[in-house]
This record gives structure tokens, sequence and C-alpha cells, in this order.
């Protein structure tokens, strides 16, 4: 049995080995992505944290408030402001159309007499506090207008107005004290101070929840190879269904079949060469975030500390894609069918499985439906390792799952196949 | 001769699914050994069902198949040892050479690697297929893939030979070679079954033949004994169409 087991497996690696353009596709595709991915996602992470944002300010104001509003945004280093456009000054209207041809992703207008409308409320504040008199509860509001591209994603939006909002409350509450202490001076027999308050009385310390004490760095390394390398996994689906249809159509399956062959022999042969495919193509991916990766300027890729664990997880993630491909290529009727339903449903299950993008960003229900992707298994088996630090017993509920999804693949194949002779 | 039975077909039924009618229709026959026995039949006769089932491709419906006295279904793995198969699709692998592609067919029937490289140099120089051993076979011809599919089949020295049109759309010089192999595994005692359109062809090779309609057999004999029971015919054909009539069929 090991001598056909030899023959058989021979066979698979030449006809692998032998298409060159589907063998380029199967390496080249997910290492492509990966790159590409991790680029992406590791520059939009750096355009809200390093790079400068393009905006207009126009600063109708002129006075303390709208003058410490203009010092703060060019001191935060986030923005690249301008105040004027080829020259010319600018008017609400030019800003506005501006941002709008989304020459500048932001345009902040400070309206005129917002210093003035402040103090106002201020001197409006402390004379009614000293004198007893009621004070209003609805002061003049300043409308600080702020025009955003409306080409900006709506995170990327969120993330701006945030970071406006902090800045805004900042210079507020400056802003607010410096007045206070002036208008207590006015009437106050004794000056006091100018009220200061530390800027962070509550510290909010972030830190990487993990499993073992030496810390990992997540960055968009640390989850893009785990992710990615899960995907060139199961995109090997489409190649190993393809051939095994193709035997099919050719008759060399089933002239195997009449031979001294059992079935499970034949599958076997597929599973012991397309599991090699699949850790080489992850020991690539691996390579890929140690040392290409550093070469495009993204941080290299840190290993865990269980290879034993990743190991497991890069192993039953194969025999998973295997399985689903051997299922894929028994139940589909042709050739054309398999090629377009093998990678479609990879890239649907790669989606779902929180591949593209992170599962806790879905809606409740497609998060309910990730946990139904052996890709998200195998990916969140790979976080623990890569992400979470995590051990060799830490995986094993996930390597669990896709052994028996492998062990279901292949027996429903098997129950169909023998059904097959019947009909 | 000898006269002990190869294949024993008994009360064969194949009904496929979603099908009413039956592609082989209580079908029985004995198959003595070293025989080339012919099955001719019209399209969809149940011809390819019947070597299908022969040959434990396709499970029958009914009925009962001996092959050298044992039941296919009780000793499947050790009559597979026995039969060899020449299907009428080239059944090779294209981007496999010729000899990649019978070292794997010869090595799924156990043949070591000595052995089987020995054998496979006999056929490929039988078949004057020498110098294109290291050559893929997708670069091959109809003819030169007709020869390696039947080199496939018979590497292992089968008791049985199954055959289906195994001269099928090929020059008149592959198919003499294939034609002349057969015989003369025939004279070294391996028994055939073999389905053919060509009544040219049965008429040379065949030592028994079978006329197989709607799933049934109409008629068996040696073509010599046919050819004398129907004396208003003159050859295998006529009797062929005067059983079948000329009805086209699907």
């Amino acid at each position: 049995m090991t001598y056909k087991l030899i023959r058989l497996i021979h066979k698979d690696l030449l006809s692998l080995i032998r298409d060159r353009a589907g063998l380029l596709m199967l390496f080249l595709m997910p290492l492509t992505l990966v790159l590409i991915m991790t680029n992406i996602q590791d520059n939009t992470f750096n355009v809200v944290r390093e790079s400068r944002i393009p905006a207009l300010l126009l600063n109708l104001d002129q006075d303390s408030l709208g003058c410490a509003i203009e010092r703060e945004l060019y001191r935060s280093q986030t923005f690249d402001l301008h105040q004027s456009l080829d020259e010319t000054p600018l008017t609400p209207q030019t800003l506005e159309a501006a941002v709008a041809r989304g020459e500048y992703l932001l345009g902040i207008i400070i309206p005129q007499g917002a210093t003035h409308a402040i103090r106002k409320n201020v001197a409006r504040y402390i004379n009614g506090v000293f004198s007893g008199a009621p004070v209003n509860k609805e002061p003049d509001s300043v409308n600080i207008r702020v025009f955003l591209d409306p080409t900006t994603k709506s995170s990327f939006r969120r993330a701006l107005a945030g970071a406006m909002h902090e800045y805004s409350m900042q210079l507020e509450a400056d802003f607010l004290f410096k007045e206070i202490t002036r208008e207590v001076n006015k009437i106050s027999p004794i000056p006091i101070d100018n009220i200061e308050l530390s800027r962070s009385q509550v510290k909010i310390t972030e830190q990487y929840a993990a499993l073992d004490q030496d810390k990992l760095l997540p960055n968009s390394v640390q989850h893009n190879i785990p992710a990615w390398g899960i995907f060139s996994i199961f995109f090997i689906v489409v190649s190993l269904s393809g051939n095994l249809l193709k035997e099919r159509e050719d008759g060399c399956m089933s002239r195997l079949m009449v031979m001294p062959c059992p079935f499970a022999l034949y599958i076997t042969s597929k599973v012991v060469v397309y599991t090699v495919l699949c850790l080489t193509l992850s020991c690539l991916m691996l390579l890929m975030g140690f040392w290409i990766f550093p070469l495009t300027g993204l941080p290299a890729l840190m290993m865990g500390h269980s290879i034993s664990g990743m190991l497991l997880m890069f192993l039953t993630a194969s025999l998973a894609a295997i399985g689903y491909g051997v299922a894929i290529a028994t139940f589909s009727t042709s050739y054309q069918q398999t090629t377009i339903f093998a990678p479609m449903s990879v890239v649907i299950l790669a989606a779902i499985g929180g591949i593209w993008i992170p599962a806790f960003t879905m809606p409740p229900l497609m998060q309910h439906l990730t946990t139904l992707s052996p890709m998200n298994w195998g990916l969140e088996g790979l976080y623990d390792i890569f992400v979470r630090d995590g051990n060799f017993f830490s995986v094993l509920p996930e390597a669990l799952s896709l052994t028996l999804f492998a062990i279901l693949c292949f027996g429903v194949s098997a129950v169909y196949h023998h059904h097959k002779k019947n009909t | 001769m000898n006269q002990s039975t190869a294949i024993e077909i008994r009360d064969l039924v194949k009904i496929y699914r979603g099908s009413e009618k039956a592609a082989v229709n209580h079908l029985s026959l004995m198959i003595p050994c070293g025989e080339i026995y012919g099955f001719l039949g019209p399209n969809g006769a149940g011809k390819s069902s019947t070597l299908n089932i022969l040959c434990g491709l396709r499970r029958q419906t009914s009925g009962t198949i001996l092959i050298e006295g044992r039941d296919f279904r009780e000793y499947s793995r050790e009559i597979r040892q026995k039969i060899g198969i020449v299907p009428q699709d080239i059944a090779l692998y294209p981007t496999l050479t010729a000899y990649e592609n019978l070292l794997l067919f010869g090595g799924v029937y156990g043949l070591r690697r000595k052995e089987l490289d020995k054998r496979i140099r006999e056929q490929l120089h039988t078949f004057g297929l020498t110098s294109s051993k290291n050559k893929q076979i997708q670069y091959f011809s109809g003819g030169m893939k007709r020869r390696i599919n039947l080199i496939a089949g018979i590497l292992h020295h089968p008791c049985i030979l199954f055959l289906d049109e195994p001269t099928v759309g090929i020059d008149v010089q592959s198919k003499r070679v294939i034609l002349d192999t057969l015989k003369e595994l025939n004279a070294r005692g391996t028994t055939m079954v073999y389905t053919s359109h060509s009544m040219d062809e049965a008429q040379e090779i065949c030592t028994s033949l079978a006329m197989i309609d709607e799933g049934t057999v109409i008629e068996t004999g040696s073509p010599a004994s046919l050819l004398e029971k129907h004396s208003e015919c003159r050859n295998l054909e006529e009797i062929y169409l005067k059983l079948t009539g000329k009805r086209l069929r699907d």
C-alpha cells in the first residue's frame, strides 16, 4: 500500500509542478495580497497617526479664542494648515468649495465674534454668581464649522471629528479658566492667579492584553500575516478541486478506481501533496514577514513563543482546506462549475471569517456568521499565537474544530463517491 | 482453448437513477476463459454499462457477476488485481510523460520498480514508442495516445482484459499494432471482453460475440456460427442490421 501511495504522490507532485501557471498563481496571489494589504492598512493607520492632514482654516474671529485655536492647530502637527487659496484670502464659500473638490480633507471656520461671545457668557456667569442674580442657562454658543471631504470614509471622519472635539474641549476649558480668572479679578479685591488645572487628571494607559508576560506588539504585520496565511492555505482549494475535476473528466480517476486503488488511498496522496504545498506557503508567508516586509518599511514579523502551536494551526488549517477542496470536487458536476464555485466560496469564507476586515467591526448578524467560517477558526488560532502570545494548548479548540471540519468533508465525500457507484 | 468460465453474468439489471428504462435488462452470459468476446450493439444498447459493472466502476441494480467463479462484490480487491481495462477515453495524465504514466498505472497494480521498468521498455518497444518515452502525453498524436492507453491496461499481465472501443479514431498503422498485440495477448491466455462499432474488426479478432440491444442479449455465437445461422447475410454488419434494425439510436 505504501508503494502505491508513493506512486500516486509522485504523480500528484509532477502534475502540480508541471502546471507552472497554476502554481505561480497559487504562490504569487496570496504573497502579493499580503504585501499590498499590509502596506495599505499600515498606511491608513499612519495617515491618522503620523501624516499631516491638509486643511484650510478661516479665522474670522481674530481674537483670543480664534488665535488660540489657530495656534493649537499649528502646534498639534496633525494638520497641514492653509489660510489662503493660491494667495487669495479665504471666504466661507471658497473654503467649502475647495474641500468639496477634494483639494483639502478638512476646512475649519472660526466665526466672527467667537471670543466676544465666550467672554460675554463668562462675564454673565460670574456676575450672576457673585450678585445672586439668576444665571442665563442658555449661553450664546460659538459654532465652529468643520467641512469634511465627502469622499472620506466614515471611520476616518469619526476619528477626525473625535480629534477635533478633543482639541476644542481642551481649548474651551483653557479659555474659560482664563476668562473666569479675568472676570473674578475685576470684582475681587484680592487678585487671583490664573486657574491652572493639569490637563490630564484622569490618565488612561493603553496596553494590549497578552496571555504571556513577553509582550508581542500588535501591528498590521502581526495581524495580516496570520490572516493572509490562512487565506493562502484555503486558496489551494481552487487548484485542488480543479485538479480533481480534471482527473475525473479525463477518465484518469475512473481508471484508478477500477484498479486496486481505494478511494481513500487516492485522496491520501492528494492530502500529502497539498499539505506540503500549504506548509510551504505558510513558511513563505512567515519569511515574507521576517525579511521582505522590513524592506518595504513595515515592521518585521514577531513570532509567538509557541512554534508547536503555530505548526498545529497551519497543519489543521491545511487539512480543513484540503477536505473542503475534495468536497467541492466531489459534488461538482463539471470543471467549469468548480472553477467558478471554488474561488468564489473561498473569497466569501474569507470575508465572513474576518480575513478582509476584522470580525468585531461587522454587524451582529455577520459576527455570528463569522464563527461558521473555518477560516475564522484558523485565524483565531493564529491570532492566539501571533498576537495574544498563546501556547499549544490555547489553540487546541480551534485546531480541533478544523480537524473535525476536515473529517466531515472527507467523510461526506467518501460516502457520496460510494453512493455515486450505485446510481 | 481452456473451457473454464472466466466471467459469468447472471440476470444482470442496471437502472440508472431518474431513469425508468433499464440500461441493462436481465442480461445473462457466460464467457469462457481464453476468449476474445465481443459486445456489439447500437448506441445506448447497454454495452458500456455492462462493461462498467464488470470492471467494478458501477454497481448493478440486481444480478450477479462471477469473475473466475468469485463474486465481484465479495472479492473486489483480488478481482481488481486480475483484471485490466482499456477505456474508450484516453485516460492518461496529459502533463506526465509516457513513462511516468506507465510507472503510475503499473505501480498501482503493485509492480515493483525493476520489473515495471523492464515491462515498460518492452511494451514501448512493441508499440514503437521508445523514442517518445520521455515526451508528455499532451504532445502525442491520437494514435500514440491510444497505444499508451492500451499499454497502461496490460502492463500487469491481466487474466481478463476489458476493452472499450480501443481503436476508435486512429490511423490504420496504430490500429494494426493494437489488434496484433491483442491477438498475441489472447494467444498467451488473456481473456478479453471487447466492445466496438467496427464489424470488420470484431469479425477479425473476436472468437465469440454477443449482440446486445435494449440492454439484453439478442444473439450470441462465434462469427462463423452466426454467419452460418444467418446464411442470407454476407457479413456481421448485415446480421447486426437485421437484428437491431435501421432505426437511429440516441
